[in-house]
């Protein structure tokens, strides 16, 4: 019903007073309102909001206080809710088109406020002859930012808006715009919008120096440790401590991986330190997983053990609990203080003139070259010894090595035409899926067990042991359906296209001699 | 979506202020609400400031020739739309004869607004003819307000008569007492002898006040300049019962 507001930032020099007394020779209007406020702007860490060109704001004045969808680039409206405080998760919002449309953007990832714009707002009325409302006008003054004024057109008076609008472009010398007053505000936090992605972007020159490249990489790795530390310590949502453990685990295995870059001495100081880290976040993850599926773990089981189960999530919300509070003083601790410095100095280090080994004094394209080759051969060959009766350990062994695979490539991945390396990013991960359920469900089966052990002793009725056992059987029914669903995406893996392209990619030119 | 038309044979009963006003407490709560002015009076499009001017008229109206959508004004109410009256509506039930199927028109009209709206209010002139049979057709509930006078009983029971001999299934008719006035015993007696004898009436009566006849002089619904008043309380009280009848439907 609501056509979309035409916007005009104001210059500098142009007072909302000075436009209002500038307004009353030219029109007939009304002063509906004037007063203080304050323009809260929120998405979550990664942007899902502002990456769907949705803006999420909260106006809050003495009188109202709304949150509202806005499409970045045409301005309209699309879902409105009076609200006084924003909510963390999609979930807590009320239901309705607001509440649909962040859930589907946002999953679990939680609202954070962006920016906070204190201003002074006026609703402006202009009047037709009749003293009826022909356009809306919302003149707002910021501190610190250059003011904006928003016409917003109302149904059936289209020319009188045309007409209005014509009004400020001639007589005010604006100009309408489309770009929101959070990207200035943004720029004055000497920010800018996306400025993260759990994904990793990193832009390597093939002729850059091995080790001066991967300090490269491990600089863009500490980054995102250092951006998801603080909500990983606060607990503000599950996908901090995830971002936060991947970071962790690709600088452990780009320490392994990219081998002899740094001398011996450095790696052995640096990898015991994201060694620990791992360590001290695993229990805390392991339980978010458990929590993040306890839905699923419902709708597994019959209706008549529904209530049963209900012991389970207070347990398993009492031992996050205390999990997270030792991690969070773990990360609060010197000792992870002191030695992430150390790593954070060592990588802002130049390096010597002529690099520490043979590996070091390579381009960066000749050792990924080298190194991705290699580990893919050997993943092939571990997979290919793979029966239906190995152990457990192969198989664990395997998905360690495709991880080690998956990171290198997404290291090097510019070094690479991006559409076959992402062609071979997505085939390995189709892979890993079905290595990643099957330890999954033993891991969480293999909890269960220990979990029920605890549980005992706290007096929980056996009816909820009964559930469990019935989950386990669950957990157990899935797994042997991935062990059987192997051999399939591994041929699928392994299909000939594919080769040809790591092949291609990958493998040592070989020298044509001349006759 | 739902339509509600405000209809009486008889005029001056205070359908235009229920329309408006209904309207206006519709929208206020957040409901996408429309008023189509049907009156060439066009009082309603006098309430809302708007010009009481339909483009092409009721020739190309009823003709489908134009989109109702493109002949709406927004009111100066958030979530409240007007689609106004024109003097050419007069004509309205010759307009309408002229078609095959004219008591289905208004309905096929009205269908393309249906993700649009959650109410259209219709504000009807006063008479029984072709457009009425047309309104009652394409609406929900029949609002229909009566002054307690003897008058009035008859005018129900006629209505009660038309609508179950039409097989008017689907329309629910509302009946409430209108332009009440507590200080005249007549009124009082009536509207005591009628709601023993009509059940289905409203419990909420619309006083007869000097405040909602002021809505002539401010140009807006009574929400618009008064705060709280009985009259206030009174389409408050009323809308909610409604909406208790709309929600069974």
């Amino acid at each position: 019903m609501t056509a979309p507001p035409l916007q005009f930032e104001l210059p500098e020099h142009m007072a909302a007073k000075k436009i209002i007394s500038r307004l009353g020779n030219k029109i007939d209007f009304q002063i509906v309102s004037e007063q203080y406020a304050i323009k809260t702007f929120y998405d979550s860490l990664d942007w899902r909001l502002y990456s769907a060109d949705i803006l999420c704001e909260l106006n809050q004045s003495k009188t109202a206080s709304y949150i509202s969808l806005i499409d970045r680039n045409s301005g309209e409206c699309l879902a409105l809710e009076n609200l006084k405080e924003v909510p963390r998760f999609s979930s807590q919002f009320k239901n309705g088109s607001l509440k649909t449309l962040l859930d589907s953007l946002l999953g679990i990832r939680a609202l954070l406020p962006l920016c906070q714009l204190p201003h002074q707002v006026y609703q402006i009325n202009i009047l037709n002859q009749d003293q009826k409302t022909i356009v809306r006008i919302r003149l707002e003054e910021y501190e610190g930012l250059d003011g904006r004024i928003s016409l917003q057109p109302l149904k059936g008076y289209e020319k009188e808006f045309d007409r209005v609008s014509m009004l400020f472009e001639k007589s005010f010398e604006l100009t309408p715009t489309t770009c929101s007053i959070l990207n200035n505000a943004l720029k004055l936090q000497g920010r800018r919008a996306k400025d993260y992605n759990s994904k990793l972007a990193i832009k390597l020159d093939p002729e850059l120096r091995a080790d001066k490249a991967s300090k490269v990489i491990y600089r863009a790795l500490l980054k995102a440790i250092k951006t998801n530390e603080a909500g990983t310590i606060a607990d503000i949502d599950t996908e901090f401590l995830h971002d936060f453990r991947v970071a962790v685990r690709r600088t452990r295995a780009g320490l392994s991986q990219i081998k002899h870059v740094f001398p011996d001495s450095v790696v052995a100081q640096h990898a015991g330190f994201f060694s620990w880290l791992g360590q001290i976040t695993g229990a805390t993850r392991d339980l978010d997983v458990y929590l993040l599926n306890y839905k699923q773990y419902i709708t597994a089981l019959p209706d008549s053990l529904h209530d049963d189960i209900a012991p389970l999530y207070a347990f398993l919300k009492q031992k996050k609990k205390q999990e997270q509070t030792e991690l969070a003083n773990h990360l609060k601790s010197q000792k992870y203080i002191k030695r992430l410095l150390e790593w954070e100095q060592y990588l802002k280090e130049a390096l010597p003139e002529k690099g520490c080994s043979n590996a070091a004094n390579l381009t960066i394209k000749e050792l990924a070259d080298q190194r991705l080759w290699k580990v893919y051969k050997r993943l092939i060959k571990e997979a290919e010894e793979i029966t239906e009766d190995s152990k457990a350990e192969s198989l664990h062994a395997l998905r360690k090595t495709c991880k080690k695979l998956r990171y290198l490539m997404e290291f090097f991945q510019s070094l690479y035409p991006d559409d076959e390396i992402k062609t071979l990013i997505k085939a390995l991960k189709g892979f890993q899926d079905v290595l990643g359920n099957i330890q999954d469900v033993d891991v969480q089966a293999t909890s269960l067990k220990k979990f029920s052990e605890e549980m005992m002793v706290n007096k929980v009725q056996s009816n909820t042991f009964l559930a469990m056992g019935v989950l386990v059987q669950n957990l157990e029914t899935m797994r042997c359906a991935a062990r059987k669903d192997f051999a399939k995406q591994f041929s699928l893996f392994n299909q000939e296209e594919n080769r040809t392209i790591f092949k291609s990619l990958f493998a040592p030119q070989v020298d044509i001699k001349k006759p | 979506m739902k339509i509600i038309a405000l209809y009486n044979i008889k005029g001056g009963v205070g359908k235009t202020a229920t329309a408006v006003n209904l309207a206006y407490l519709a929208a206020q709560s957040g409901y996408r609400t429309l008023v189509w002015d049907l009156d060439p009076q066009g009082a309603s499009s006098y309430y809302f400031r708007v010009k009481p001017k339909v483009k092409g008229g009721s020739k190309e109206l009823i003709a489908g020739e134009r989109e109702l959508d493109n002949l709406i004004k927004a009111t100066d109410f958030e979530n409240l739309d007007l689609l106004p009256a024109d003097f050419s509506f007069r004509n309205l039930d010759l307009v309408l004869d002229a078609r095959k199927k004219p008591t289905q028109r208004l309905k096929k009209l009205l269908q393309p607004l249906s993700d649009s709206y959650d109410f259209i209010f219709l504000d009807c002139p006063p008479n029984i003819s072709l457009l009425s049979e047309a309104i009652f057709e394409s609406s929900d509930v029949l609002l229909s307000p009566i002054i307690p006078t003897t008058l009035s009983l008859r005018t129900l029971e006629q209505l009660k008569k038309f609508i179950k001999e039409s097989k008017l299934k689907d329309l629910q008719l509302i009946p409430f007492f209108s332009m009440a006035d507590r200080r005249k015993n007549m009124h009082k007696e009536i509207m005591e002898t009628l709601s023993e004898k009509h059940p289905d009436m409203l419990q909420t009566a619309i006083p007869y006040a000097s405040d909602i006849e002021r809505m002539g002089l401010e140009r807006m619904p009574l929400g618009g300049y008064t705060n709280k008043s009985r009259s206030t309380e009174a389409y408050q009280a009323l809308w909610q019962e409604i909406l208790d009848i709309i929600k069974l439907l």
